[in-house]
């Protein structure tokens, strides 16, 4: 099992944070133009399925998956979205990406006010935390998969 | 008893609303702002000198010992971690992880902005001592965030 990469978008699309551990193949492209891409992705797969869907929704999306990866989806009420690359043996693991939110996010970014909302995160404690947190989720190890 | 949260929001607001006032052209900007937040601090802190429950105080230690236990504990729920004095009116009360500084960074990054957020603290301590009946200077110092150091010095009047 393993964890590739990790997102943070805010309300407008702003990639607040990006951080990557196994990932063979990259975009090919800047990050500036992955993150926009990513977004424009995610963004057009909220509407698609809230158009889609045949019942009022609770949730909406949650993930999706292909035949090498699946990605994760989390976004709160207030926009911010944690988007997570696990590979397919990973089951849903909402818990952790809104402990990323609350725990991570809000007490390290929001509660810190020389951190300015709406840009990329720039404390240095937050992403260590982050790393270390992720490194210690049990499907988090590429060998054990 | 309200949030701790709120408390730590008005203050980082109080903090970057005072903070901001620096650019004024007067005398000492900096300074001046900070010692506004400090005043405040002072305030609150000859407020709470006088609400929290204690007994009589015997020495000047005993107070000292107040302000690091009942104060501490009611303003950020923890006790500070250690005192130290030179038997002179000077002390060194010790938080090696301040409420306010966990936030930002655990090592230096930030470490220009965190003075102002002790100014308020600095006052809180000072008001409480002056209602104790101390008169007292106290100033702050970080080294590595989030541990800071507060020096208590005592006026004899």
């Amino acid at each position: 099992m393993t964890v590739h990469n990790l997102y943070l978008f805010d309300r407008n699309g702003v990639c607040l944070h990006y951080s990557e551990w196994h990932r063979k193949k990259q975009a090919g492209i800047p990050k500036e133009e992955e993150y926009k891409l990513m977004y424009g992705m995610l963004f057009s797969i909220r509407s698609f399925v809230s158009k889609m869907s045949p019942l009022d929704m609770k949730d909406g999306f949650l993930a999706f998956q292909t035949s090498r990866y699946k990605l994760h989806y989390y976004e709160t009420p207030t926009g911010i979205k944690v988007v997570m690359n696990t590979d397919l043996g990973v089951g849903p693991i909402r818990d952790v990406l809104h402990h990323i939110y609350s725990a991570l996010y809000v007490e390290l970014v929001v509660k810190n006010p020389l951190c300015p909302l709406g840009q990329t995160v720039q404390s240095e404690l937050f992403r260590c935390r982050l790393d270390s947190y992720v490194r210690s989720l049990p499907f988090f190890s590429a060998r054990a998969g | 008893m309200a949030d701790v949260v709120l408390f730590e929001f008005l203050h980082a607001e109080m903090v970057a609303e005072l903070g901001a006032r620096d650019t004024d052209p007067g005398p000492g900007g900096q300074k001046r702002s900070l010692s506004v937040l400090e005043g405040t601090g002072f305030r609150v802190g000859q407020a709470l000198g006088e609400r929290l429950p204690r007994e009589t105080f015997r020495e000047e230690l005993d107070v000292l010992k107040f302000l690091c236990r009942d104060l501490w504990v009611a303003v950020f729920q923890k006790q500070m971690d250690g005192l130290c004095t030179n038997h002179q009116g000077t002390y060194i009360l010790q938080d090696n992880s301040f409420p306010l500084l966990i936030p930002m960074a655990l090592g230096l990054q930030y470490l220009e902005d965190a003075p102002k957020f002790l100014a308020f603290t600095c006052g809180l301590l000072r008001g409480t001592l002056r209602t104790l009946g101390f008169q007292s200077l106290v100033t702050s110092s970080v080294a590595t965030l989030p541990a800071c150091k507060f020096q208590v010095e005592i006026r004899k009047s």
